[in-house]
């Protein structure tokens, strides 16, 4: 009995010592201390680290983000096409819940697993695929709301967004289906197609910084942001984010028409719900390192009444507003062939990348 | 590049053999021994309409396509056997509802042949109208589905609004949003009335302008010529070995048009040209149908301001000259074909539309209809073309023909 308080007096005293602050809700927070046990539950809610990894940018707002994005995209796409999009769920908010109400339905639905697939491994993928996502987050930091700091993160970041793919192919493989298999090759093509000049993006913006600290590269687009120190990494990036999350014109291994959905072809109810979700998680970590990389990261306005939140709520506005401009390639292109998109990776963006590699090393000198 | 055989035992899988496959057993074992994969695409498949394609690949290239037609075959020729002439009206449009026009206009020029039955002016004048109308409203279909096969969601849903224009001449003129059966022996149905007329002036160049933005987020598209251009090409020689018709046949540089070589209706006394193009490559085939909705709006606002006032339907058909209602049965239950074989052909949106009757001379109903839709005859060169392309093409090739399953099987 003694051990135990004792362990939680040294847990409120971690949690206690590296917290938030919030002047918005210090009120509340400051009643909420006082009562026993709760306060372990508050502190460890506003601790840095926790914050920053389930919170926020991390796990919170990502779900948020994801029941936005959805219904945004749609609604976006709808009025583009002359239509009106999602609007029977919540009329007066013209369908905003539309992807939650999805949500529900996929959950209460059954989830077939068919004869030929891998069954422990079919059923498993989709949520062993969440990982790779959700490792990233650790490294993002956000102001001072960091999970783990290293200065190494964008090396971090980068690495583990190359283990996604991985987990799509093996769910293409799970599934023994003709059309998920040849998604499953489609992604893997893709895969070697983008991630070369993504990573030679990436590099030439760490040239440019002279580290792999994100602080250090916040820290330097006090003045310029990135986007106009390196603009040719900047459309390296930009494309490569397209190919990365399957978006259109790289729509290439779930192409509806050809492939039925490719990879995910087999999947049905909550199962299909998480692997759908998939590329829109992808597209968030990638553009929170986009966000970091050429927009100044979670630089903005300081409103005092936010204190700590300021970074991390930054940060995610920069995000979403990116992301929200980037899906309406979705109603302006066409898909490509395969080939046609190795040809793009291989030629003009490898060519565009090693420029933009020559142009960080430049500029990097000049800033240093 | 050295291709290495690997000696694996590889057996077929056994829904080749548990399915109803149109194909031999010894050809899946063959394909399986050399080294080659049998795709079955369709007839559930997104991307197939309602057939089924046997593809035959070697790594990503088709080595070759056997068609599996005939799942909305419902036997019209056969129908058409049982039933008056003029209840047939309704049941040979049926093939393509889009075009139903041209479809009902075929058979009812058959049987004006065969009657010696005398068109007024201005009957003429409003089934032209209507024929172009419908080939329009194809020509969108036709669009929109290429552009959702090349995964454009957007050149998908603007055709199709575009087509919504179509469908409300259509309503206006006739009643019904396609298959009208607008179009009777000796005539049409009703006299159009000026206001109409006008409405659907002024549609055809609200249309013309929307059809430019459409130019600039489809045709235009940077994307969508990359994976048009240069596939599927048929060149003017297959073209013909085939039996390729319509635009498809034009895009391959023949110039060749029902409507010019054996005029029908008033189209001899209108101004317009045949858009031919000499690629015959999918997007050719594609640009060669936009050009004919242009030239098609021009016939329609032509035929508006050429018209004529008189009769809409024969003297010899019914005394009331604007309207057959009341008159309908009366006057047309009864007919019988002189014995003899009528042949017309009619240049539907898709290429030509054969109807043949043959009728004994005794009975009110016909003897044998034959029907042989366009998409029956380019499905050969359809095939043909895909031969050598990617797999991912395939669903290019195949929105570029605009081939429609129903149309084919009849």
């Amino acid at each position: 009995m003694f051990d135990v308080v004792q362990i939680l007096n040294y847990l409120f005293e971690i949690f206690s010592s590296n917290m938030m602050d919030i002047p918005l809700i210090a009120p509340i927070v400051d009643f909420l201390m006082q009562i026993p046990l709760l306060n372990i539950l508050v502190a460890l809610i506003l601790w840095k680290p926790f914050f920053a990894v389930v919170i926020m940018p991390g796990l919170g707002v990502l779900m948020l983000y994801l029941l936005y994005i959805v219904w945004y995209e749609r609604k976006l796409t709808a009025r583009v096409q002359w239509r009106v999009g999602p609007l029977e769920v919540a009329r007066p908010i013209r369908g905003a819940i539309q992807t939650l109400a999805d949500g529900i339905r996929y959950f209460f639905q059954e989830a077939i697993v068919h004869r030929e697939a891998h069954r422990p491994y079919f059923v498993q993928l989709p949520l062993l695929a969440f990982i790779p996502v959700l490792l990233p987050i650790l490294f993002i930091p956000a102001g001072s709301a960091v999970g783990i700091y290293t200065p190494y993160s964008i090396q971090l970041i980068v690495t583990f967004l190359a283990l996604i793919p991985i987990t799509i192919v093996a769910i293409g493989w799970a599934a023994n289906s003709r059309f998920a298999y040849i998604g499953s090759v489609r992604e893997a093509f893709i895969y070697f197609a983008y991630e070369v000049p993504f990573i030679i993006a990436v590099i030439s913006m760490i040239f440019l910084y002279s580290s792999g600290d994100a602080y250090v590269a916040v820290e330097k687009q006090s003045m310029i942001p990135g986007a106009l120190l390196n603009p040719i990494a900047f459309i390296v990036y930009i494309i490569a984010m397209l190919m990365a999350t399957s978006r259109l014109p790289f729509d290439i291994p779930e192409a509806d028409q050809e492939i039925a959905f490719g990879p995910f072809v087999e999947y049905s109810g909550i199962l299909f719900g998480l692997v759908m979700v998939l590329a829109y998680e992808k597209l968030y970590i990638m553009t929170l390192l986009f966000t970091i990389l050429f927009l100044g990261g979670w630089s903005g306005i300081y409103c005092p009444l936010l204190g700590d939140l300021n970074g991390p709520l930054w940060l995610f506005i920069k995000t979403v507003v990116v992301i929200s401009i980037l899906v309406i390639v979705r109603s302006i292109y066409a898909r490509y062939r395969l080939d046609q998109a190795l040809r793009i990776g291989w030629t003009s963006m490898l060519a565009l990348s090693i420029m933009a590699l020559i142009v960080g090393g430049v500029v990097g000198v000049w800033l240093s | 590049m050295k291709e290495y055989a690997i000696d694996v035992p590889v057996e077929p899988p056994k829904e080749l053999r548990s399915l109803f496959i149109p194909i031999p057993p010894e050809y899946v074992e063959d394909v399986y021994k050399s080294d080659d994969f049998l795709i079955l695409v369709g007839p559930q498949h997104p991307g197939s309409g309602h057939m089924r394609l046997i593809v035959r690949v070697r790594g990503d290239i088709i080595q070759e396509v056997i068609p599996d037609p005939g799942y909305v075959h419902r036997s019209m020729e056969k129908l058409a056997e049982n039933r008056l002439y003029i209840q047939n009206i309704p049941l040979v449009e049926r093939p393509a509802i889009m075009d139903a026009a041209n479809f009902n206009l075929g058979y009812i020029r058959a049987i004006e042949e065969a009657l010696d039955i005398e068109v007024p002016e201005r009957a003429k004048y409003i089934r032209t109208m209507l024929a172009e109308l419908c080939r329009v409203g194809t020509h969108l279909y036709d669009a929109a589905i290429l552009a959702v096969f090349l995964g454009h969601t957007t050149g998908f849903m603007w055709p199709f609004g575009l087509r919504e224009l179509i469908c409300e001449a259509l309503v206006r003129v006739t009643g019904a949003r396609f298959t009208s059966s607008f179009i009777i022996p000796g005539g049409v149905r009703r006299d159009v009335d000026e206001s109409t007329l006008k409405w659907i002036y002024d549609m055809t160049l609200a249309m013309e302008k929307r059809l430019k933005s459409f130019e600039r987020i489809f045709i235009k598209n940077p994307t969508v010529i990359a994976r048009l251009k240069d596939v599927g090409v048929l060149s003017k020689e297959e073209a013909i070995k085939y039996g390729v018709v319509g635009p498809f046949l034009r895009a391959s540089g023949v110039e060749y048009d029902v409507r010019k070589v054996e005029p029908y209706e008033v189209y001899d006394e209108l101004a317009w040209d045949i858009p031919v193009s000499d690629e015959g490559d999918s997007y050719h085939r594609f640009l060669v149908r936009v050009n004919e909705i242009g030239q098609s709006l021009s016939i329609v606002r032509q035929c508006i301001k050429q018209m004529p006032e008189g009769r809409v339907i024969s003297d010899q058909i019914a005394e009331n000259g604007s309207d057959i209602r009341g008159a309908f049965y009366d006057s047309l239950s009864d007919i019988v074909l002189p014995a003899g074989e009528y042949t017309t052909l009619t240049e539907g949106a898709r290429g030509t539309i054969i109807y043949s009757i043959i009728s004994d001379g005794e009975s009110n109903v016909p003897y044998r209809v034959r029907i042989v839709s366009p998409g029956w005859l380019y499905l050969r060169g359809f095939m043909e073309s895909m031969k050598g392309e990617r797999l991912a093409d395939l669903q290019a090739i195949y929105g570029s023909f605009g081939y429609f399953p129903p149309e084919a099987d009849r």
